[in-house]
């Protein structure tokens, strides 16, 4: 004949969880399968016997006023299950973590029998949802570690580093209290403005144009620029401008970062330049000329020119009217030809009365073009004497040396000289 | 687009009247099991949306104080949010008595406050279900400290449209244990409590 089922006590030991029934004394009266497996107390030990036989430690003043507060209220009390564990202690067989050596459970004591004071104690493992708790607990705190620093080196730079942040279009977003110091900004004065309003207009159009075809290239920037401060004082600036390109390939915004090179500006300008005349001199204008040969891939339509100049009869203006006039004359030629000159082309004076330029994007008839624009500016110049000049212009082919590029234009000046001076000539 | 139930004053009067019932109840109960004596503020109702209940919150609990903050579900015919607010001095009040510990550890404290969530849950909301004729589940309550009074998490809540707030005040002045509770129930829910309201207007006019 077969045993009848007794079905509540089969439900309770087909549950994935423990479940014990206990009075307010702590008699065991029911102990599930799950927790006969996983304490290790079989069903027959812990039947009749108090919880406190087994697990003396748990605090038992609280457990008992939970017991009795489920019973008074007929509603389930809970244990915080966001704490360590306080029931009762079931070991844990995760190899692979160590952080719970014994079970976090969830603990629900619900009302069973009231009248004779039995409550139901339903424990749920949830120790792996615990773990992932104390996991993500640790890595917050090492987060907020890592944003303390991180809070700390941005202060450090915002109160060092000259930084200028724009958006896309290169209008100012963010400005660091360093920027703002050294220049002597407010703050927020400057956020809005296109970036352009802090720099020199003195800076050629030609540098913002390698600039911006750079940037737009999403590549870095590396260059020296004039910043103008508030008390309007010119500063050299080394400048890293560099594109922040977001994850999905679209460009976001810039960072400038400069850094000041006043002083060594100043010296490196006393080097380059003619202390008359305040032209390049030779040894600059040999840089600009080696940097534009090698710069780009000119070809017949867009080339670069070389143009030798020398000032007819000079010697007899310092003949006659003595070397101080001769001075004089020779500084007033550099001002009309830097007057009259494109923006972005190089003079430089090449020795005694002889000057050199280097025009950039042009073919041979409009280097010829510039050139009898600078004769002619000369030509019109009301001084006490009567001054020229007569210029040989060479463009640059492939295959061309500074040597050979030099050497063509120097022809050509001769040639000028010998055609009957005050005109360009070409080779 | 949910539509608005709206509640007479009627509606009102009774959910008032029953949560005036709760209340007392909690009280007692706390006496009893706690032996914590103390009083209650009547209850305040109030039908607002989600950004209403934030203000509400925020004009209610004072922003320079840490608090201990549980919040249990409730589900069936009635369900909803009950949610306990106490500052975490009082917090440590209620450890103290309760675990009869001059310096209760943070484990006493939290569980201290869990004990006290389940005895005003279960007294007021199911003496509340209990007066409707209706059957009440309780889930695991939780805790956390927050600081300040910003319980709302306004983009986790968006998707409710009509809530109503019935909120009170407990002080228990021998223990210095004072403590906000809000119940907090939605849409489908809230014309879920009218109907049952509507029933109790029959049984009572009938």
């Amino acid at each position: 004949m077969t045993k009848p089922v007794e079905y509540p006590n089969v439900l309770l030991d087909a549950l994935e969880h423990g479940v014990m029934i206990v009075d307010e004394e702590f008699n065991i009266v029911y102990w599930n399968q799950w927790l006969e497996i996983n304490t290790g107390h079989p069903y027959s030990s812990v039947m009749g016997k108090s919880l406190l036989t087994f697990y003396p430690e748990i605090d038992y003043r609280t457990l008992q006023r939970k017991i009795r507060t489920t019973l008074r209220l007929n509603s389930p009390t809970f244990y915080d299950a966001s704490l360590n564990n306080r029931f009762i202690p079931i070991p844990r067989n995760k190899i692979t973590s160590s952080l719970l050596n014994t079970m976090q459970l969830q603990v629900t004591i619900s009302p069973y029998i009231i009248d004779q004071g039995m409550v139901m104690i339903a424990v749920y493992d949830i120790s792996d949802l615990h773990e992932l708790k104390l996991t993500l607990q640790k890595q917050m705190k090492k987060i907020a570690h890592l944003n303390n620093e991180l809070q700390h080196d941005k202060q450090i730079i915002d109160d060092n580093l000259l930084i200028v942040k724009t958006d896309g279009e290169f209008h100012i977003t963010e400005v660091s209290k360093a920027f703002n110091a050294f220049f002597g900004f407010k703050q927020n004065e400057l956020i809005g403005c296109p970036l352009q309003i802090i720099y020199s207009d003195k800076t050629p159009l030609t540098e913002y144009t390698l600039m911006q075809k750079t940037l737009q290239n999403l590549e870095r920037w590396n260059g020296e620029i004039e910043i103008i401060s508030k008390q309007s004082e010119p500063l050299w600036m080394d400048a890293v401008v560099t594109p922040w390109i977001e994850s999905g390939g679209f460009l976001s915004s810039y960072t400038a970062i400069y850094h000041d090179i006043t002083d060594k500006k100043r010296l490196e300008i006393l080097a380059t330049t003619d202390p008359l005349t305040k032209l390049f001199n030779r040894y600059k204008f040999d840089e600009i000329f080696n940097i534009m040969l090698m710069r780009e891939h000119w070809n017949a339509d867009n080339s670069f020119a070389i143009v030798m100049a020398d000032i007819d009869h000079f010697k007899q203006i310092n003949d006659l009217y003595g070397h101080q006039r001769g001075d004089e004359v020779l500084v007033q030629i550099a001002e009309v030809l830097r007057e009259t000159l494109r923006e972005g082309d190089t003079l430089a004076r090449w020795g005694g009365e002889e000057f050199i330029f280097l025009l950039p994007y042009v073919d041979v008839h409009r280097a010829a073009l510039v050139a009898d624009k600078l004769r002619v500016a000369v030509e019109k110049l009301n001084l006490f004497v009567k001054v020229q000049l007569s210029f040989g212009v060479s463009l640059f082919v492939a295959g061309d040396t500074q040597e050979t590029l030099l050497n063509r234009a120097d022809a050509a000046l001769y040639k000028a000289k010998k055609n009957g001076r005050n005109r360009v000539e070409l080779l | 687009m949910v539509k608005r139930v709206e509640f007479s004053g009627d509606h009102l009067d009774v959910l008032r009247e029953l949560m005036n019932i709760a209340v007392g109840n909690a009280t007692a109960s706390i006496a009893d099991l706690l032996k914590a004596f103390g009083t209650m503020h009547i209850p305040n109702i109030t039908i607002s949306d989600i950004k209403g209940l934030k203000q509400y919150i925020q004009e209610t609990i004072p922003s320079q104080s840490s608090h201990y903050v549980t919040k249990q579900l409730f589900g069936g015919p009635l369900g909803g949010e009950f949610i306990f607010v106490i500052t975490d001095e009082a917090a440590i009040n209620l450890g103290n008595h309760l675990y009869d510990v001059d310096a209760p550890n943070d484990a006493d404290i939290y569980d201290a406050v869990i004990e006290l969530t389940n005895i005003l849950s279960a007294t007021m909301i199911s003496r509340l279900t209990e007066e409707l004729n209706v059957k009440v589940q309780f889930f695991v309550p939780s805790t956390q400290i927050i600081k300040g009074n910003d319980l709302i998490y306004l983009e986790e809540t968006l998707l409710y449209s009509q809530i109503i707030i019935i909120s009170t005040q407990m002080e228990f002045q021998n223990q210095n244990i004072n403590g906000h509770i809000f119940i907090l129930t939605k849409d489908a829910m809230i014309q879920s409590l009218k109907d049952l309201i509507d029933q109790k207007l029959e049984e009572l006019y009938a």
